[in-house]
């Protein structure tokens, strides 16, 4: 066993050594540390930029870029090494300290996943469904636990709701446009304005004419064969938050179905996904909707039938 | 949208010692899957015709003549069995010397009508050196590998030396460089280039037209394009009677080095080259003295997949670029044929760039509609912010109030590469009924370039030929 004082003597010697700068004794004590790639993070050398959304989302400080190393052995690497960051959104080249991730690379994986469990838990901004002149109904679905846990619940509206679109929706619209925050409020918060407004303007533009659109609190895609039953539609755009992932967690979905009823299989069903500020962009994605929307009205299909008669 | 569409696409190469012509089918395809937005991509192309390698008809030593040209244009086609009004897209591509010959603007003019409707017509020796690296698979190969990629094409009257990374070009730097400046009729030199005759009398080497040349002066002189080619590739080149226009720029050391045009059919095929003899001028003995080269062996060396067709097969296969598939265009507008590009770029300070667009658009009209004549040209959006709704309809709303307050007759013609031309268009579309749109995305082109736009596919995308004249070297990411 050590002795005691040694054991101080030693703690001290490397207290004081961990205050001094010099690199020589870091490289030493981990010598696979110099050759590290000296890249940050990769979500903060992508630039985030604003969407005309209503929502206010606070964003992840930015921290300061630190020049990658300009010595003549590392630059061509580098060169190469951002070619290969360019291609995916995934954290490569972000660097190493010892066998650990940087503490900013880990603090933005946990910023991400935060954001993405924050997205599930969220609620939609009242105001922009307000401004959007979108009234709110519910599912079956009483508390956010149950909608995790009970799908079908999220599938049907309530009695309450049932009621409510009955009373306020005009019935048999070319159009039923609806907005659910599904499994990212987050999605709907930061999109649907641009989307919403863009498909709207592109419908007239085609001149198709819509029904009264409303939103739906924590729905599941199924939600619209509830809808399609009750208000019976042509064709039913749901515009709904995606399941959070790591890379975004406001990612919109807008599902297309010709004529959904409660039993409808998967198959009918269509979507064009995949709609944030790094996807596509949400207006034009509400522009592109319109086409198809004149697509399946046209065939009378929509999903894998609409492939079939389009042939 | 369902399945692969094909166009049929031309290449003419008519260069100063030869004359090809290649057709090949182009298949289009949607790349993205079932949920996305789709975007559709050239994914196959196959060579269904190549014609036989023509002696470039020429009346006296200045101009091309133009009605063989066309005879042969439209035998080959028959050959092949297309219709002009088949051709849907393409280049035809005037090189080398012949480019600078009196009538190529005449020549391409009427091509442009004889050989399709669609086929689009360029010139440049910056472009015919990229255009030979796409052919030769330079390119392709830049893609793949790390390295960094040169193509020298050497054809009979120039050398374009295109360099490639990652896909992304370098430079570009042409020579006078060419199997041609000096040609022999019956063992004595029958024609020596203006360059060759600056080279001679600094070196006071003498030989005459009508006279035969000493292997040694002949080896002397292609050691001199040898040392302009070496001095290019390294960087070391100054001043130098070789060079055409500015030295090379790039700053990457080159790790691969291909060569395509005719002279390259001599270098990695000596014996077939000497067998055929068909050259009867200086190119096997410049290939040769390049061959041999010992500082030249220093780069790593690769066959490419073209050597005399490269340029060609460039032309026909590799010019097209495909839009984005959300977009709007008023068909009767299209197509659209050399349209210049003014390119704006937006700074990032919205109300800045919108209030900047007026003057913007008065000096691209002094440029190129100044005297008013209906000129049109098209307005490329470079670095255009993530627009959304309020913001499209407000940028649209302004263009619309610009053109009319300048009233410009011509189509409002927009293009950027953000996938937001739908968006745009549409909003223009319902707000300003009167106006004639084209507004495509997904294509990047810079300032001063030219472009051609066909009419819409089945897919509901346009071809677009991108005529890039001038080139600012290193500049492209």
């Amino acid at each position: 066993m050590m002795d005691r004082q040694l054991v101080e003597e030693v703690t001290r010697m490397v207290v004081e050594r961990m205050g001094e700068k010099k690199p020589e004794a870091r490289a030493r004590l981990w010598s696979h540390n110099d050759k590290a790639p000296s890249y940050e993070a990769v979500g903060q050398e992508r630039e985030e930029e604003e969407v005309g959304g209503k929502a206010k989302l606070s964003s992840f400080p930015k921290a300061e870029k630190s020049p990658p190393s300009r010595t003549e052995e590392t630059e061509n690497d580098s060169g190469d090494l951002k070619e290969l960051i360019k291609k995916t959104p995934a954290r490569i080249g972000v660097g190493r300290a010892g066998v650990r991730p940087k503490t900013k690379t880990w603090l933005k994986f946990r910023y991400d996943h935060a954001a993405a469990v924050d997205a599930v838990f969220g609620q939609v901004d009242s105001s922009l469904l307000e401004t959007l002149d979108l009234f709110t109904v519910r599912t079956k679905v009483t508390d956010q636990d149950t909608y995790i846990r009970r799908p079908d619940y999220g599938r049907r509206l309530s009695e309450e709701g049932e009621k409510k679109i009955l009373d306020s929706c005009r019935k048999r619209p070319s159009v039923q446009i609806i907005v659910s925050d599904g499994l990212s409020s987050k999605a709907v918060d930061e999109n649907l304005e641009d989307v919403y407004l863009s498909l709207n303007q592109s419908l007239e533009a085609l001149g198709i004419e819509t029904g009264t659109p409303f939103y739906i609190d924590k729905g599941r895609v199924a939600v619209m064969d509830h809808v399609g039953e009750i208000l019976e539609p042509d064709v039913v755009c749901l515009l709904v938050g995606e399941r959070p992932g790591l890379v975004s967690a406001e990612s919109m979905s807008a599902y297309l179905c010709y004529r959904p009823r409660i039993g409808t299989i998967e198959s009918e069903r269509q979507v064009v996904s995949n709609i944030h500020r790094g996807g596509t962009p949400p207006v034009e994605a509400g522009a592109y909707l319109g086409s198809v929307i004149e697509k399946i009205l046209d065939y009378g299909a929509s999903g894998v039938e609409l492939v079939k008669k389009e042939g | 949208m369902a399945g692969t569409e094909v166009i049929l696409s031309a290449g003419i190469d008519i260069g100063t010692s030869t004359t090809k012509i290649v057709i090949s089918r182009l298949s289009l395809r949607n790349t993205a899957g079932q949920t996305h937005m789709p975007r559709i991509e050239i994914t196959d192309t196959e060579v269904i015709y190549e014609s036989p390698i023509f002696r470039t008809p020429l009346k006296g030593d200045t101009s091309i003549d133009m009605a063989q040209v066309e005879d042969l244009i439209s035998r080959e086609y028959k050959n092949a069995g297309v219709e002009p009004g088949d051709i849907q897209t393409g280049a035809v591509i005037i090189t080398g010397e012949t480019a600078t010959k009196s009538n190529a603007r005449e020549m391409i003019d009427r091509l442009s009508t004889h050989a399709g409707e669609f086929l689009v017509a360029t010139a440049g020796p910056d472009l015919e050196g990229i255009i030979a690296a796409k052919g030769s698979g330079a390119y392709a190969l830049s893609r793949k590998t790390n390295k960094t990629v040169a193509n020298i094409d050497i054809g009979g009257g120039t050398a374009n030396t295109a360099v490639y990374k990652h896909g992304n070009l370098l430079g570009t730097c042409t020579l006078h460089v060419g199997g041609k400046l000096v040609e022999f009729e019956n063992g004595t030199v029958s024609y020596t280039a203006p360059a060759v005759d600056q080279l001679a009398k600094e070196h006071n080497w003498t030989f005459e037209q009508g006279e035969s040349i000493s292997r040694e002066i002949l080896n002397e002189l292609a050691g001199c394009m040898k040392e302009a080619v070496i001095g290019m590739l390294k960087g070391t080149m100054k001043e130098s009677p070789l060079l055409i226009g500015q030295p090379p720029e790039w700053k990457e050391d080159i790790d691969i080095i291909m060569f395509s045009g005719g002279v390259a059919e001599c270098i990695y095929n000596e014996e077939s080259c000497k067998e055929k003899g068909i050259y009867d001028d200086i190119g096997p003995t410049l290939a040769e003295v390049l061959r041999n080269s010992s500082e030249l062996g220093e780069f790593e060396w690769r066959v490419p997949d073209e050597t005399v067709r490269a340029t060609v097969l460039g032309a026909g296969t590799q010019t097209t670029e495909i839009s984005g598939s959300t977009i709007q265009v008023d068909e009767g507008t299209l197509p659209l044929r050399n349209i210049p590009v003014a390119e704006f770029r937006f700074s990032g300070e919205w109300k800045e760039d919108i209030d900047r667009l007026d003057y913007f658009l008065e000096q691209a009209l002094t440029l190129y509609d100044p005297e008013r004549e209906g000129n049109a040209f098209a307005v490329y959006f470079d670095d255009i912010p993530l627009l959304g709704f309020k913001t499209i309809q407000e940028l649209g709303d302004r263009l619309a109030e610009l053109y009319s307050k300048y009233h410009i007759n011509t189509p409002l013609i927009i293009v950027m590469e953000r996938d937001l031309a739908k968006s745009l268009g549409q909003s223009l579309h319902i707000r300003h009924k009167e106006m004639e749109i084209v507004c495509i995305d997904q294509i990047r082109v810079e300032n001063g370039d030219y472009i051609d736009v066909s009419t819409p596919l089945n897919s509901e995308v346009v071809p677009v030929v991108i005529k890039t004249l001038t080139f600012h070297g290193g500049e492209e990411e």
